[in-house]
């Protein structure tokens, strides 16, 4: 650890692994409740276990964004965080408004809590992934605004890097696009139009910048390729997202009520998002196949390179199997939808966060890279999560492509339900894929506690 | 001769690019606010179709159900349940409110929310409202 | 892809004029209008008589001017090349100008067409022939402005002596840009006004 107020990073990075764990445990739940229908009915409804599973998805990353941020922008800036204080404050205003806004969803059914939380003042709740009351909204406003006021003075005050830069772009603009998150007007149409500007414009558009700026910095760091060489192609890979990914939003605008042109733009730009992924992916191999140095952090190295081959396959070939508008109208809101969103987050995202624990935990713990005995096992929870996550994504689009052909395209179709019970066998593949993520969640967890074997030793003698 | 692959030309690529396609979908934004009149049945949006979208909110339905291919896949898209249910709001406040409070064994159930005859006429006109909404004819059947 | 571009042994064989990075973009343009156009021919195949029909309405002669404005103006930025790779920085400008005079003409000409189409209450959601017509020039229209803010850049630079013999890269990143734009426009004005 260069800059001692790196430090900070790492109570961020225990709360996101924390959370992880509680998000899985609500995905098998749900995943049960698929084919046992009545499981902890009416205790805890599907509704309920959902928003639990997708809010602590997004809650985590959003853990992991910052305790990357706070580690990589010291670094990178050359000069201590503004306020390592600050941090730790957000640090605990952000994890209790976070568990209590958890807590409210399993202990008071939903109705009370949006009456408890004034949700008739300004009605914000109940949308798909805003489900957190108002208040709750406010908070995450108010912590977004206090972080970077905190990135933003360390990396204007220290060496502008690129990564550093976009980290920063990327950042603002995930705060600037999340208050449109308090935008719900009575018309349905608008409402849905918005909040893609939310949840689109996130993780196909800003999201993706950050991702770029960890795994470039990264890469900087376990291949010691030189900076500027991995910082234009960082330029150009995510110039590629925004110039798809924006226009892209499109192909969420087909059915919703919106003009048909959309069918065209959203179909002709979606088409194209695959390819900054497509970029990435060889930009991350070729970066590690051209390294100067033997990083002794093999964990890191495997879960960057992971990211970039994931990101791809979930974000970039799973999304484009259903972006064309005329595939679109059949598979719109099926499982493939599901089987996409798991392996895209899981790909892009966590694994992202999770290379970045990878590689900066060991150090912020006072070694360069873990012993041997606990990277072995950490390769194993790789393997097992990313492989068990590669089948939780073809079972569900088993199950979507039969649900599509019984519900909507056979010459007969049937009800929604009925298609249910016929391919309740793909859902509890599932759940069994899911059973064995959930090992390798719990050998990630335990890596952190295994020290033996060849201690782990830098070969080169910076500690970079 | 200058280097071929500059740091600062991929910058401008970045800054421009992004900023020619934000321009770009401001623009189609403002025609697309500029049609919705004519396609998001907005005629239809009165106090009691406002007073729905609040209850379909505040039970988070979207939790379980898709509106419009959108939500969770748990349970049957409502975008057009009012068509699916031959065209009656009746028929789909008699079955919100006779979902059994503790489901029905072994099979998905929806929870029973006790809603009041007011806020179950509300979100059946809700539902309504977005039966009428212009989807370009999605779903591609009435089984949603 | 080459990542070895922009190194140093890259230098010696290089074979696109201006910055590597033009070119990414350049490509990646290419294939949006590339795709864009196919699918403007694939629903064209399933509407011929919709589209026979619109096309009749477009002003092929407006059309037909903006195709040699453009002609003549890469004709201008070719020529500021060759000033720059003489030494000749001011003749470099002049060109230039020159070059986004002509971009202006054809704004104000495209202006004049959208205005006629949108006073005859012509949307993107009127059929979709128009919806291609508008989506595709209002498309290349953004282009030719992003193009002449390009060239605008370039001409000031080599006005305060940016650019030499011996280094003028930037005069040919924003020249390969503007071909491009041109490139384009001499597909989409055949395919979209003329052939049927």
């Amino acid at each position: 650890m260069q800059y001692r107020s790196q430090a900070v990073a790492k109570p961020y990075f225990i709360a996101a692994i924390g959370l992880f764990v509680g998000q899985i445990l609500f995905g098998l739940v749900m995943g049960l409740q698929y084919v046992w229908g009545d499981f902890l009915f009416p205790e805890i409804p599907f509704n309920v276990a959902r928003m639990v599973h997708t809010n602590l998805l997004i809650v985590w990353l959003l853990f992991g964004f910052m305790g990357a941020a706070y580690y990589l922008v010291p670094e990178e800036s050359e000069r201590e965080l503004h306020s390592p204080g600050l941090a730790i404050l957000l640090f605990w205003v952000f994890l209790i408004a976070g568990a209590l806004t958890i807590l409210g969803y399993l202990l008071v059914p939903y109705a009370g809590l949006a009456k408890l939380t004034g949700n008739d003042l300004l009605p914000t709740m109940g949308r798909e992934f805003l489900e957190q009351p108002t208040i709750t909204k406010i908070g995450i406003v108010i912590v977004a605004l206090g972080f970077l006021y905190n990135i933003g003075l360390t990396i204007l005050g220290g060496r502008k890097t690129v990564v550093n830069l976009v980290l920063l772009t990327g950042l603002t603009g995930l705060a600037l696009l999340f208050l449109f998150a308090f935008y719900n007007p009575d018309n349905l149409v608008k409402d849905k139009f918005y909040w893609w500007w939310v949840v689109h414009l996130w993780v196909e558009g800003v999201w993706e910048l950050i991702l770029g700026s960890i795994l470039a910095f990264v890469l900087i760091k376990v291949t010691g390729v030189d900076r500027e060489v991995i910082e234009k192609w960082l330029y150009v890979i995510i110039a590629m997202t925004l110039i798809t990914g924006i226009i892209g939003t499109g192909h969420h605008y087909y059915w919703i009520g919106t003009p048909e042109y959309w069918q065209w733009w959203g179909s002709i730009f979606s088409a194209m998002e695959p390819i900054p992924f497509f970029m990435m992916t060889v930009f991350a191999f070729n970066m590690v196949n051209r390294r100067r140095r033997e990083h002794p952090n093999k964990a890191a190295v495997l879960w960057a390179l992971g990211t970039a081959v994931m990101a791809f396959l979930g974000a970039g070939v799973w999304g484009f199997l259903h972006t064309l508008a005329p595939v679109n109208y059949y598979t719109h809101g099926t499982q493939i939808t599901a089987a996409h969103g798991h392996m895209a987050f899981y790909g892009a995202y966590v694994m992202i966060v999770l290379t970045m624990i990878s590689y900066a935990m060991p150090i912020l713990r006072g070694q360069e890279a873990s012993d041997e005995r606990s990277q072995v096992l950490e390769m194993w929870s790789f393997w097992l999560m990313t492989v068990s996550m590669v089948f939780i994504t073809l079972f569900l689009t088993g199950a979507g492509i039969l649900q599509v052909w019984l519900q909507r395209y056979s010459t007969d179709p049937i009800p929604f339900m009925a298609a249910q019970e016929k391919i309740a066998i793909f859902y509890w593949l599932r759940e069994i894929a899911g059973v064995v993520f959930l090992i390798g969640l719990v050998l990630y967890v335990v890596s952190f506690f295994v020290k033996g074997g060849r201690p782990a030793m830098a070969s080169a003698a910076d500690t970079a | 001769m200058s280097e071929v692959f500059t740091k600062s030309m991929a910058r401008n690529i970045y800054y421009g690019g992004s900023l020619f396609f934000i321009l770009l979908f401001l623009a189609l934004t403002f025609d697309t606010d500029g049609t919705l009149p004519k396609r998001d049945n907005r005629a239809a949006l009165t106090e009691q179709v406002a007073l729905g979208k609040k209850v379909w909110e505040e039970n988070d339905c979207i939790g379980c159900h898709t509106l419009l291919g959108e939500g969770a896949y748990f349970a049957p898209e409502l975008g057009n349940v009012y068509k699916r249910f031959g065209n009656s709001t009746a028929a789909i406040v008699g079955f919100i409110k006779g979902r059994p409070p503790e489901g029905i064994p072994g099979r998905r159930s929806m929870p029973q929310f006790n809603l009041s005859d007011e806020e179950l006429e509300a979100v059946a006109a809700f539902l309504k409202y977005a039966s009428e909404i212009d989807t370009a004819n999605w779903p591609p059947n009435i089984q949603g | 892809m080459d990542m070895t571009a922009g190194l140093p042994a890259a230098t010696e064989q290089r074979s696109l004029p201006g910055d590597f990075a033009i070119w990414i973009f350049i490509y990646a343009e290419l294939l949006v209008f590339g795709v864009f156009f196919l699918a403007y021919a694939f629903a064209r195949s399933h509407n011929v008589e919709l589209f026979d029909a619109q096309q009749r309405f477009l002003d092929r002669n407006t059309g037909a001017i903006n195709t040699l404005v453009l002609i003549t103006s890469s004709f201008l930025v070719v020529r500021a090349v060759n000033a720059i790779r003489r030494d000749a920085a001011a003749v470099c400008a002049r060109w230039l100008t020159a070059a986004i005079a002509c971009g202006g003409i054809f704004v104000a000409l495209k202006l004049g067409e959208f205005h006629a189409k949108f006073a005859a209450g012509v949307t993107l959601s009127t059929n979709t022939f128009y919806m291609f017509y508008l989506s595709l020039t209002f498309f290349h229209f953004m282009h030719v402005l992003m193009g002449m803010v390009i060239l605008a850049v370039v001409a000031v630079k080599a006005r305060r002596g940016a650019y030499s013999a011996a280094s003028h890269t930037g005069v040919e990143t924003g020249a390969s840009y503007w071909h491009m734009v041109d490139l384009v426009w001499i597909v989409l004005f055949p395919l979209v006004y003329v052939m049927h």
